[in-house]
């Protein structure tokens, strides 16, 4: 089943709030402007409609926020006492995929912005094989910005640290948790890429060379076709992992599936929207860049399309079903 | 089964799924059609008609198609429904029923009548249909067809030839996208027309793959008489009926090939499961594995819109590419996995993914090729300035 119940009127508008919400709003603040627009009257109704729009549009609009950690933290929150303020999420370090570092050495993270306005950081830890919880006192955490591919990003890495915390086991909440990202990272990607297909279609529609503009070339227009496969492919995937959400491990497999195929995507509409702008492609004069370095750091985060065809591969080797995912 | 057990498996899609997978799986009724290897195409297409036969007898390949064809009503989605369960019981899905999706559904929209008369025996695997579209100087550019027929009194009289035709060997009638208008009339001279083989002036060349089977033919057609109530559709209409029927093609094989393609891809892990395998076969694994429920999801919303009624437009180029890229990625990821098995093996089953690794180059080709299908979605989907014109 499609999951969304939103009409066409209604995701318009949404669109058009959101849009604005992002040009005037970012990092924490993003939080409590949501809020004010009534975002999560939106979600109750139909979560799979608003929180691929909001993570689309957060996409398309290059925003940096830590709009993810409600999505995690929704799921997160159920077995955690009471909140007492604001709350962050760490997240594994990218090249762990979805698991956490172990709950008896230093933990090493990223969360999505600065913990200025944190009350508690919530911390996955991997005790005894399975994931559990630490409620953290932000205040001597190690946090640093990354400064790597995407400048934008506004995240920041922890290393070394060893938050105190009694740990609440989490296996399910936390795969649940992970699969709930992935859809909303999927759909963040679907948007970084539908931004920047639209700058190439764009940029080589107006360019002209040898008296016709680049896009009336075979090989430019059909570079661009392929980027709109890709993105196609990341909207239907959504489909699929949104309608497994509601069982109980919370569709992790799907979800899993749908992030490994937007980090493909996303590979490839940024080769072609590159290749397709020229030198101007690789500059800092073209939006391209920024949308290039975000999509790459989004497809690390939860686990990026390598790690996650390897763990599939393996899964699958080792016996897993090859599960259908779709159902007529 | 009753008829109002029959209606309600029309109306109700999860008891129809429900009612077929106990019925596929229920002793060992079907075994002769699971795990076989066919010589020649032939052999599998005349298996694959029995197969047919005995779903027809039993009613599960009816769903999905009017009664007054022969069917017990219901609508595309109970076939994937039917493709999917006899993948997933280890069954084939019977080749007629590939050309039956492209073909059926336009003749049962633009001519009941044709279709009251002749698909039901096609459902009961008796006779099956080829697609005369290609011929040798018309392929990806089909509107340069010459194939004529002329308007005799009650008759149409074909002349010229047709190529690449599926199943063409075995098929009983040709649906033939002829000329009726000038030759340079393109598109608007067209027109659909249901050809009997066995009448007098066909004749039909096979047409071996590398692999060896006679999977295509080419036919010919020397001033054969066919009576005009034959059209699909009116005198001049051709190029219209052929885009109706090109949804079902784009769409319903994409949604066949994704429901056998997942079949292969589990048989080929049970084949290479404790065998040495090439580094990073676990990515490509988990690579095709994607290629294939990324095709799934795409499809299925396609399949729920043709159910809906809704008319699937150049989009379905989408389909098609993500069909030639699972295909693709499905058959080198066995030669890869084979390995030298793959090139030098003797077994059938290698036999078998050698002869698919043909068959599966065929996927950026046919029914418009890689490129073709990159034009249209750049045309018609991004609206891209187009290519001058030669
Ligand atoms: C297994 C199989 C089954 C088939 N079954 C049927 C059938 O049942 N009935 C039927 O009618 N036909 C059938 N076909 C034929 C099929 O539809 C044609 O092969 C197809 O339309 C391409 O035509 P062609 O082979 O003449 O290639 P060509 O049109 O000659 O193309 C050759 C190459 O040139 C490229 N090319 C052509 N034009 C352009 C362009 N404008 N821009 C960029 N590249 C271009 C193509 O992409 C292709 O790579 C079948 C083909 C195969 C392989």
């Amino acid at each position: 089943m499609t999951s969304t119940t939103m009409d066409t009127a209604t995701a318009e508008l949404l669109t058009g709030s959101l849009r604005e919400l992002f040009a005037g709003s970012a990092g924490r603040a993003v939080g409590p402007a949501l809020a004010a627009l009534g975002w999560a009257e939106v979600v109750a109704e139909d979560p799979a409609g608003a929180t691929t729009l909001l993570f689309t549009e957060h996409g398309r609009a290059l925003a940096s926020s830590p709009a993810l950690d409600a999505v995690l933290l929704a799921e997160l929150d159920r077995v955690l006492p009471a909140g007492n303020g604001t709350r962050a999420v760490l997240y594994p370090y990218p090249d762990d995929g979805d698991q956490p570092s172990t709950v008896d050495g230093p933990v090493r993270g990223l969360l999505l912005a600065g913990l200025e306005s944190v009350d508690e950081v919530v911390v996955p830890v991997r005790a005894n094989g399975a994931v559990a919880l630490l409620v953290a006192d932000p205040a001597g955490c190690p946090a640093e910005p990354v400064a790597g591919f995407d400048a934008g990003s506004g995240w920041l890495m922890v290393s070394g640290w060893q938050p105190a915390g009694e740990p609440v086991p989490a296996a399910q909440p936390w795969e649940r948790a992970v699969a709930a990202g992935r859809r909303a990272l999927a759909a963040e990607i679907a948007g970084v890429c539908q931004a920047a297909l639209d700058l190439a279609v764009a940029h080589t529609s107006a360019r002209v060379q040898y008296g016709r503009p680049i896009a009336s070339f075979q090989a430019v227009r059909h570079r661009l076709a392929e980027g709109h496969v890709a993105i196609s492919d990341i909207a239907s995937m959504l489909d699929a992992a949104w309608a497994t959400a509601g069982s109980a491990n919370g569709g992790a497999w799907a979800a899993a599936m749908t992030k490994l195929r937007a980090g493909r995507a996303q590979a490839e509409v940024m080769r072609h929207g590159v290749q397709v702008l020229g030198a101007m492609g690789l500059t800092s004069e073209s939006e391209m860049h920024r949308h290039v370095t975000r999509a790459g750091a989004l497809d690390a985060l939860l686990g990026g399309h390598r790690l996650l065809s390897e763990t599939t591969g393996r899964a699958l080797l080792a016996g897993a079903p090859a599960d259908p995912v779709v159902e007529v | 089964m009753t008829s109002t057990a029959t209606a309600s498996l029309a109306t109700d899609l999860g008891a129809y799924r429900t009612s077929l997978r106990a019925y596929l799986n229920n002793g060992d009724a079907l075994d002769r059609w699971r795990g076989k290897h066919h010589g020649s195409t032939e052999d599998r297409i005349a298996e694959h008609a029995a197969l047919m036969a005995h779903l027809y007898q039993d009613g599960w390949n009816r769903y999905g198609w009017p009664a007054e064809a022969g069917g017990h009503g219901g609508d595309e989605r109970h076939r994937g429904v039917l493709y999917d369960e006899l993948s997933a019981a280890g069954l084939p899905v019977p080749d007629p029923q590939l050309m039956l999706e492209t073909l059926g559904p336009a003749v049962v929209r633009f001519a009941p009548d044709l279709a009251a008369r002749y698909l039901p025996e096609y459902l009961r695997g008796a006779n099956w249909w080829g697609q005369g579209f290609s011929e040798p100087e018309a392929g990806s550019d089909l509107a340069g067809l010459r194939c004529r027929a002329r308007r005799e009194g009650e008759h149409y009289v074909l002349s010229g030839q047709k190529l690449w035709t599926s199943h063409g060997a075995t098929a009983s009638r040709f649906v033939c996208l002829v000329r009726t208008g000038t030759p340079e009339s393109r598109h608007r001279g067209l027109s659909m027309i249901m050809v009997d083989a066995a009448a007098p002036g066909v004749s039909v060349r096979p047409i071996a793959l590398a692999s060896g089977y006679r999977e295509l033919a080419e036919v010919f057609f020397d001033d054969v008489v066919v009576p005009a109530d034959r059209l699909v559709g009116e005198e001049g209409q051709g190029w219209a009926v052929a885009m109706y029927l090109l949804q079902w093609e784009r769409a319903m094989y994409a949604w066949q090939s994704a429901a056998v393609a997942l079949r292969r891809f589990r048989e080929l892990l049970g084949q290479v499961a404790g065998k040495p395998l090439p580094d990073g076969a676990a990515t490509r694994i988990g690579e095709c594995y994607g290629d294939i429920v990324a095709l799934r999801a795409r499809s299925v919303r396609t399949v729920r819109r043709l159910a809906a009624g809704e008319t699937v437009g150049p989009e379905a180029s989408v389909d098609k590419v993500l069909l030639a890229t699972a295909e693709t990625s499905l058959h080198d990821l066995a030669r890869d996995l084979l390995g030298t098995d793959f090139v030098l093996g003797a077994g059938a089953d290698t036999g078998d993914w050698r002869a698919d690794w043909w068959f599966s180059r065929s996927a950026t080709i046919l029914g418009g090729s890689a490129e073709v299908q990159r034009t249209i979605l750049a045309d018609h989907v991004l609206g891209l300035p187009k290519e001058p014109r030669a």
